[in-house]
């Protein structure tokens, strides 16, 4: 942890939401694209900070290397006035759209909110612990009941008590004594020790951070990618194949 | 509220830039802007993904997120062409003015 976790968070996260208020806003849209190419370096850095190392590569080679230089070139291309923008006066359905925008936002953050709570959180475990324990005691008839939280919303869940298997996992997990990575990825050996550089060596501590320290690196990926996603992955490559096809045929003058 | 970033202060992060890209796609009349807001909304979407990836050490998230990044990327592609087309048959990029299919 320490005290840059906190410092490139924020920096991140400010310049992320900073960033997507100007593209919002910003008229020009060569200036809105780089804008935007900002915000994606943002958002590689937060990639950074949640150990999705390939992914925050693979975000900064293909939005900011390849879809924003598109963008870029597009914008050249078309070589607008001011007229051929679309005006952007101020309309009645506006207020709608930030209305809308505003509601789904809290919507998010009211169902994000109780995650802030570390209390509340704390006291919801022990519930669930109470009545899992109370599901052992009497365990066909109680069960385990999940309450619908909006009365009337849908029916109370009343599930058949769970296995005690699954409660000793979930046990584990919260010991540390395993993780829910565990026999999920057999074709790499875990116990290969991962070379961290000298200079990014920060402590050992931090290098784990809770997560196998090979957790989003190229290796483990590559390995999902061939053997349980192939067939998303092959279909990606379909899906390209079309996309470069569609866009030649459309943006053609004629065929 | 500490300073320590945990797992709601990226969810609500990642809310925050959607909303400001559906802000954008419903306010925003040029083509091209539009197109630049649903690549932030895509890009939230992704870094919730990734947030709960690292939440609960699984790595189907990072997979998620690899995928809808070639979706993004295959989107961009056949959407541009699209505005390119669209400018040569109106000389302009507001959508307001693409009215073909409505006569």
């Amino acid at each position: 942890m320490g005290v840059w976790e906190p410092l490139f968070f924020w920096l991140f996260a400010v310049g992320a939401v900073a960033t997507s208020v100007g593209v919002l806003f910003i008229k020009n849209p060569l200036y809105a694209a780089l804008s935007l190419i900002g915000d994606f370096l943002c958002f590689a850095g937060l990639y950074v900070l949640l150990s999705a190392h390939f992914l925050a590569v693979t975000q900064v080679l293909v939005y900011t290397g390849a879809i924003m230089i598109l963008f870029v070139f597009i914008i050249m291309l078309l070589n607008l006035n001011e007229q051929e923008l679309g005006e952007r006066q101020f309309r009645l359905h506006h207020i709608l759209a930030y209305l809308t925008a505003g509601i789904v936002f809290a919507l998010a953050v009211s169902a994000i909110a109780p995650l802030v709570d570390q209390q509340q959180v704390a006291t919801e475990r022990q519930r669930v612990q109470q009545q899992a324990q109370n599901a052992d005691g009497d365990e066909a008839s109680e069960g385990f009941r999940v309450e619908s939280p909006v009365p009337g919303l849908y029916a109370a869940v009343n599930e058949p008590a769970i296995n005690r298997d699954f409660r000793a996992q979930i046990q584990s997990w919260e010991d540390g004594t395993a993780t829910p990575a565990d026999e999920k990825y057999r074709t790499y050996d875990p116990d290969r020790s991962f070379e961290v550089p000298p200079v990014l060596r920060a402590s050992e501590a931090q290098a784990q951070g809770g997560t196998s320290s090979m957790f989003g690196t190229v290796e483990p990926i590559s390995i999902l990618l061939v053997n349980r996603f192939v067939v998303p992955f092959e279909l990606i490559a379909v899906l390209l194949l079309a996309a470069i096809f569609g866009a030649v045929v459309i943006a053609k003058k004629r065929l | 509220m500490s300073w320590q970033p945990t797992l709601a202060h990226y969810l609500i992060l990642a809310a925050g830039t959607f909303s400001i890209g559906l802000i954008g796609v419903m306010v925003r009349r040029n083509a091209l802007i539009l197109f630049m807001c649903i690549e932030l909304m895509l890009n939230s979407v992704n870094l919730t993904f990734i947030t709960f990836s690292q939440y609960r050490v699984d790595l189907d998230g990072q997979i998620f997120g690899f995928i809808v990044m070639a979706v993004a990327a295959a989107e961009a592609a056949v959407g541009l062409a699209i505005v390119l087309h669209i400018f040569r048959q109106n000389r302009s990029v507001n959508v307001d003015e693409v009215t073909e299919l409505q006569q």
